[in-house]
């Protein structure tokens, strides 16, 4: 049986903030998106540290309530290259230290320890070595809490248990009794959705999801979803760590705007700078996109979503933005001010096509990968079409990837 | 206060294994003897690779900037209590 650990940076962005700057520890303070006061207020909290969800500051929480909840929280703008780094770190030392680890999101992995540790005496060692390892890498106020189980669900689950600084070991024959005393939404990949499909069915606990059979709950949720619920009430978990990297399913990139947007042509401009991003993000994982979605947010925080499929392919900012644009004119509320654009891309090809026969298209393909190189070489503002220049995206964070990696 | 500056600065530092530790910086005519770094982080920038230290005295916290291209140090942030 596998010897899982799961290792989760306490309050993350806020943590490194606090090692970098003493003046900030023991203070309420909370990392928001955007840089500048007035930016800051449409922002979101993404982090807070200790001392401010002790005051009573959540994530994420808009700015304007953190501050009403905690007057003297002090607002910082993320530094995500600050951050990406201390990622790598926590990384780097989980990967001395097990046989495989998969990236969970910018401030959480797992790790296999099973060879490494050889039972849960071992284990405990092993988190403790690892817990060292991550201070001394990061920093004594870049804390973390661990959790070790026999599965990756139990394992998140128990590095939940204690924070900050938590170790909690959840041996093979305590899982049952550690599940039930869990509810059902605390465990990872059952939502709000779930939970509430579950309710009316009468499932409400672990123990409740115990009694249902396998048919009913593959008749209610579909085959993989029901199995799963069937198998994880039982702590029985197949899908062990992972550490060879997917395919994605989507690319994409939507922005927050420091203030809403009325005319075309600013609404037009930073529509063609989220393209041009989803296109280098395409080209540098050799993929051409069959798919384009469009999500527009507006200032009272209703929003369109909208899709096309593609004749042919793209990878190239420009025929990203027409039909983007297309999908624009058909759904935007010219009467509400654009508060958030986004694109997505998916239905992947691989770039590796033979070359369009029409010259045009072949100008374009080594233009591009000219740009490529450029870009590559001297960053990804080295490069921009004029129209672009006034149109400038904060780097952020989002899932497991920061916006500089990518 | 926390202020975001781009301000060239004099910066003397230590060699020691194999790692530099900024150790006094002179600022707007005024020298800061470092007390302590309390963070080390480099990224490329435009195709340079920059280190950035995270410093304090007993009154205030710096962020130096280093371009390793051209060696020129910069204090990026000032946050004073």
């Amino acid at each position: 049986m596998s010897i899982i650990l799961h290792v989760d940076f306490n309050s993350f962005f806020a943590s490194v903030e606090q090692q970098a700057n003493p003046f900030l520890r023991g203070k309420p303070i909370a990392i928001t998106g955007k840089r500048g006061i007035k930016d800051m207020k449409r922002s979101i909290v993404a982090t807070a540290s200790i001392e401010a969800k002790r005051l009573g500051v959540k994530t994420p929480m808009p700015v304007m309530e953190a501050k009403r909840i905690c007057p003297e929280l002090i607002l910082l703008p993320g530094d995500m290259r600050k951050y990406s780094e201390i990622t790598d770190r926590m990384l780097r030392v989980l990967r001395e230290n097990s046989d495989k680890i998969e990236q969970f999101s910018t401030d959480e992995a797992f790790a296999d320890i099973t060879s490494i540790a050889q039972d849960y005496f071992g284990a405990t060692i092993i988190a403790q070595i690892i817990r060292n390892q991550i201070a001394q890498a990061c920093g004594e106020l870049c804390s973390v809490s661990i959790g070790v189980g026999p599965s990756k669900t139990i394992a998140k689950l128990a590095s939940g248990e204690t924070k900050p600084n938590g170790l909690t070991i959840v041996q093979p024959s305590e899982v049952i009794s550690y599940l039930d005393k869990k509810p059902l939404e605390d465990v990872c990949g059952i939502g709000r959705a779930t939970i509430k499909h579950l309710e009316s069915i009468g499932i409400s606990s672990f123990q409740t999801l115990r009694m249902a059979s396998m048919k009913k709950l593959v008749h209610e949720f579909k085959p993989i979803t029901g199995m799963w619920l069937y198998n994880i009430a039982r702590g029985i978990e197949h899908d062990g760590v992972n550490d060879s990297q997917e395919d994605p399913k989507s690319i994409g990139h939507s922005y927050t705007f420091a203030h809403d947007l009325e005319f075309d042509a600013e609404i037009k401009t930073n529509l063609l700078s989220i393209a041009d991003t989803v296109a280098l993000r395409l080209r540098k994982m050799k993929f051409k996109a069959g798919h384009i979605s469009l999500l527009v947010r507006y200032n009272d925080f209703s929003s369109n979503h909208i899709g096309i499929k593609l004749t042919n392919s793209v990878n190239d900012g420009l025929s990203i933005y027409k039909y983007a644009s297309q999908l624009l004119n058909k759904v935007r509320d010219i009467n509400k001010p654009i508060r958030l654009l986004g694109i997505s891309t998916s239905q992947f090809s691989n770039l590796e096509k033979p070359v369009s026969l029409f010259l045009k298209d072949q100008k374009m393909q080594s233009a591009l990968c000219a740009q490529d190189c450029i870009l590559e070489k001297f960053g990804n503002r080295a490069l921009c079409r004029a129209a672009t220049i006034s149109s400038v995206f904060q780097e952020r964070a989002s899932g497991w990837h920061y916006d500089h990696q990518l | 206060m926390h202020q975001y500056l781009n301000d060239p600065i004099d910066v003397s530092v230590d060699f020691t294994n194999q790692r530099v530790r900024p150790h006094t910086v002179c600022w707007d005519n005024q020298m800061y003897k470092i007390k302590k770094v309390n963070l080390v982080h480099n990224t490329n920038e435009d195709g340079q690779h920059i280190f950035y230290f995270s410093v304090s005295d007993d009154a205030n916290f710096m962020k130096l900037r280093l371009n390793t291209q051209n060696l020129e140090w910069r204090l990026v942030e000032l946050y004073t209590d």
